[in-house]
C-alpha cells in the first residue's frame, strides 16, 4: 500500500483535521490529508499522514491548538 | 394448408406464445417475424421443443417454418414459455473516465470540499477498479499544476497507467499553462470524444 511507512494522526472530527491541517501548513510542516486507512476505524473519515521523523515536531506544534485522538504507524 | 402466424411487430413474448399455441394444434407452421429478438426467441423455443426450424428472409421479414416431430407434444408445456424479452446485452466496453471539473468535491463548504477532493484522489491509488482516464476541467486543472497538494498522487496514478487529460483552454484561462506538472494538455475534441467513447463517465 502506498501509505506504508508513514504515520497518521487521527481526529474525532473533520473540523479538528481541518484545524490541524491549517496549523501545520502555517508552520510549513510536511504532511498530507488522506482518507483514514480501511484497517483503522475512526469516526472521522480523514486523517493527516506524515513521515515518522516529524512526529515530535507535529505533536509539539499541535499541542494546545488541536486535540487529536491517536497516532498510528501504517 | 400450412398454418401461418403473422407475428410481425408484435411485442415480446407474443410471437412465442402464438407459436406455441399454433404448434399445439398443427404439425407444421410458418411464423413471420420482423424483429431480431422475436426471430431468436421463436427459433430457440421451437428448437427446445425438438422441432425442425428452417428460415427464409424476405426483405425485413423472416419466415420461420417449424416442423414438430410426430411424437412431440407442445401442449403439455406451459402456455407462456420462459422467454427473454431483452436482446442479449452487449458487454460493456471502453474505458472508465472520471471528469474532475472542480478542485473541490461537492458543494456546501469549500474547505471541506478541498479535503474531500484530496481524499478522493488519494483513494484512487488503492481502489480496484481504478478509472482509466482522469479529465481535469475548469477549476479542476489547478489540481494538476505545481503546488497542488495532490500532485504526488496524480503522478503515482499516471505511473500506474491512468491517462490524465488536462483542459488546455482552462490552463490558459487561469494563466497556469507553464505550471502543468502532471498529465498532458488536451483539447475539447479529445475530451468530448473520450467521454463519448467511455464505458462509464463519472463526474466529480
Amino acid at each position: 500500500m502506498s501509505d506504508e511507512g508513514y504515520c497518521v494522526l487521527l481526529f474525532d472530527s473533520v473540523s479538528s483535521t481541518l484545524l490541524a491541517e491549517r496549523t501545520l501548513k502555517k508552520k510549513g510542516i510536511s504532511h498530507k490529508v488522506i482518507p483514514v486507512p480501511r484497517q483503522i476505524s475512526s469516526d472521522c473519515g480523514v486523517c493527516i499522514r506524515f513521515r515518522p521523523e516529524l512526529r515530535e515536531e507535529i505533536v509539539s506544534t499541535l499541542k494546545g491548538a488541536v486535540e487529536f485522538r491517536d497516532i498510528c504507524t501504517l | 394448408m400450412m398454418k401461418e402466424i403473422d407475428a410481425r411487430g408484435l411485442a415480446c413474448p407474443e410471437p412465442v406464445v402464438l407459436t406455441k399455441k399454433a404448434l399445439d394444434r398443427h404439425q407444421e407452421i410458418t411464423v413471420i417475424v420482423s424483429e431480431k429478438v422475436s426471430e431468436e426467441n421463436v427459433r430457440r423455443f421451437a428448437e427446445s421443443m425438438g422441432c425442425r426450424v428452417s428460415l427464409v428472409r424476405r426483405d425485413a421479414d423472416v419466415y420461420l417454418t417449424i416442423t414438430r416431430p410426430a411424437h412431440s407434444d407442445t401442449a403439455a408445456q406451459p402456455d407462456r414459455p420462459d422467454v427473454s424479452c431483452r436482446p442479449a446485452a452487449e458487454p460493456a466496453q471502453g474505458p472508465a473516465a472520471a471528469v474532475i471539473a472542480s478542485d473541490i468535491m461537492g458543494s456546501g463548504s469549500d474547505e471541506l470540499g478541498a479535503i474531500l477532493m484530496k481524499s478522493f484522489i488519494h483513494t484512487l491509488i488503492d481502489i480496484d477498479p481504478r478509472p482509466d482516464i482522469l479529465i481535469f476541467l475548469n477549476n479542476g486543472v489547478k489540481l494538476a499544476v505545481s503546488g497542488s497538494e495532490v500532485l504526488d498522487d496524480l503522478e503515482d496514478l499516471s505511473g500506474k497507467g491512468v491517462d490524465i487529460l488536462v483542459c488546455g483552454t482552462c490552463l490558459g484561462f487561469f494563466d497556469i499553462k507553464d505550471k502543468l506538472a502532471v498529465g498532458r494538455v488536451s483539447n475539447m475534441y479529445e475530451i468530448a470524444e473520450t467521454m463519448l467513447k467511455a464505458r462509464k463517465v463519472i463526474r466529480i
